[in-house]
């Protein structure tokens, strides 16, 4: 899945895409989706959240749009794209709904359906660490960053001047650290080890 | 009780949790084995992308710990922490998944046999060690200087049980327990921005400056931190904000001081914001 580039490149997918009801389907399949059925639409969530300021719709703007059956709406917003997983709007949410879960959930299906907005660097820098573990095992800073680099240069530069710094400091690994046998990893993922460029 | 050590991915390097964990550890003579051939646990980038591959590496994880006959896993990283206990609780309410899991973990002739608790290095320190242990070699001006403990985002949540998920306080009464005093502040678990700061710079130099600023207006010298994500970023955002930065160590860094160690031992040298000034006033 990560080896392929088009994945989040909903522009020139040409595959079955799925109509908004049936993703409602198919988010409802999910045992935790369904707690948003209880949603009192309070935005204690978004108030919560850290980021929702750079959000399409705010956490409970999503739940009421996922109601409406507007997934197509829900799944091109970048709103689960800004979630840091804080789990800050998860303890206070009166009806206890896993809101951090549910984004999670939401940025599998726009993956899965090639939803996601392409304007939106977190896909890649998750598809970057994703390639880091199944070529691997681990995950080394200067590598992941160089891979996500590849995609999105002036980003890599701008974190250079950090990178030496931790680097004087000797807090910069240069070589990957790998377990044992990476492939076992790629295996056990069932992917196919990522060709070192 | 055999504790297991699982390090991640940042531990070595990247973090400079490696020195004062391994110099505290030996000090109080609290043992660690580490988990042979570990690997990254995913955690939140696989979460967000495939469950079954995040639930495949963090069982990997508990696979291997069973295979050494350890009888928890402790970690220094509230990533994860979070993505151990994630994949915990997934699992304990879901055999199927778990023999799943096992087929394809077959390959490696790993197997989770035992579910293992998942314990962060801070609980362990606070409730498995003697609290006489910790005022052996105790400088005599460590009170002079005014913590802030900073819990960052997954440790408290969205478990709540070492702790309140909003205003923990084990922290503070560790960091008492050593000798230092500390300040009540309401950025405790305010999130750092977390991975997002590395892309999305200017959007959460906006959070840290927050954490910081209601740190030092409550008096707050030192900030101390458990997680290497919100520690580099505390520590590197400070260089954009206006007046005067306050180092960010960790707690094993400050146990350590605590403990009388030699601050080099400790890779206090390694921290962005100089601790110099600091270190002269207490020790």
């Amino acid at each position: 899945m990560y080896d392929d580039y088009s994945w989040n490149n909903n522009l020139f997918y040409n595959g079955f895409v799925m109509n908004n009801l049936q993703l409602q389907e198919t988010f409802f399949q999910n045992a935790a989706a369904k707690k948003i059925l209880q949603c009192i639409q309070c935005g204690t969530c978004s108030a919560s959240c850290p980021l929702s300021d750079l959000m399409d719709h705010a956490p409970r703007e999503i739940f009421a749009l996922i109601r409406d059956g507007e997934m197509l709406e829900v799944l091109k917003s970048n709103t689960p794209w800004f979630c840091v997983s804080c789990y800050q709007c998860m303890p206070r949410c009166p009806k206890e709904i896993p809101v951090t879960d549910i984004m999670y959930l939401l940025k599998q299906m726009a993956i899965t359906h090639h939803l996601a907005p392409k304007y939106h660097k977190m896909p890649d820098m998750y598809k970057a660490f994703g390639q880091d573990i199944s070529r691997y095992g681990r995950v080394t800073a200067s590598n992941l960053m160089a891979r996500y680099g590849v995609k999105h240069p002036v980003d890599m530069l701008a974190k250079m001047s950090l990178g030496m710094k931790l680097l004087k400091r000797k807090r910069l690994e240069i070589l990957p650290q790998k377990v044992r046998d990476p492939n076992q990893i790629a295996c056990m993922l069932e992917r196919k080890a990522t060709p070192e460029k | 009780m055999t504790y297991g050590f699982y390090p991640g991915c940042s531990y070595k390097t990247e973090a400079v949790f490696r020195e004062s964990v391994e110099a505290v550890n030996r000090a109080i003579g609290l043992e660690l084995v580490t988990i042979e051939d570990w690997n990254c646990c995913g955690a939140t980038s696989i979460f967000s992308m495939d469950q079954t591959e995040a639930l495949l590496l963090t069982g990997r994880i508990f696979a291997l710990a069973n295979r050494q006959n350890l009888d928890n896993i402790v970690t220094t990283c509230n990533a994860c922490y979070t993505s151990l206990k994630k994949c915990y609780k997934t699992l304990k309410s879901d055999r199927d998944l778990i023999s799943k899991i096992n087929d394809r973990l077959a390959a490696e002739n790993l197997k989770i046999t035992n579910l293992l608790p998942v314990r962060h290095l801070l609980d362990v320190l606070y409730y498995d060690i003697d609290a006489a242990v910790w005022n052996r070699n105790r400088p005599k001006n460590l009170n002079k200087l005014k913590v802030a403990a900073y819990y960052g985002c997954q440790l408290t949540r969205p478990w709540a049980d070492i702790d309140d998920p909003e205003q923990p306080v084990i922290m503070e009464r560790f960091l008492e327990r050593l000798g230092y005093e500390t300040v009540d502040h309401s950025a405790k678990t305010l999130c750092c921005g977390a991975s997002h700061f590395i892309i999305y710079e200017e959007d959460c130099l906006k959070l840290t400056e927050r954490i910081i600023n209601e740190m030092k207006r409550k008096g707050a010298r030192l900030a101390s931190t458990i997680c290497p994500l919100c520690q580099i970023n505390l520590d590197a955002a400070q260089k954009n904000f206006r007046g005067m930065p306050i180092p960010v160590p960790y707690f094993t860094q400050l146990a350590g001081l605590a403990l009388g160690i030699d601050p080099n031992e400790l890779g206090i040298k390694k921290l962005l914001v100089s601790m110099d000034y600091e270190l002269k006033q207490i020790l």
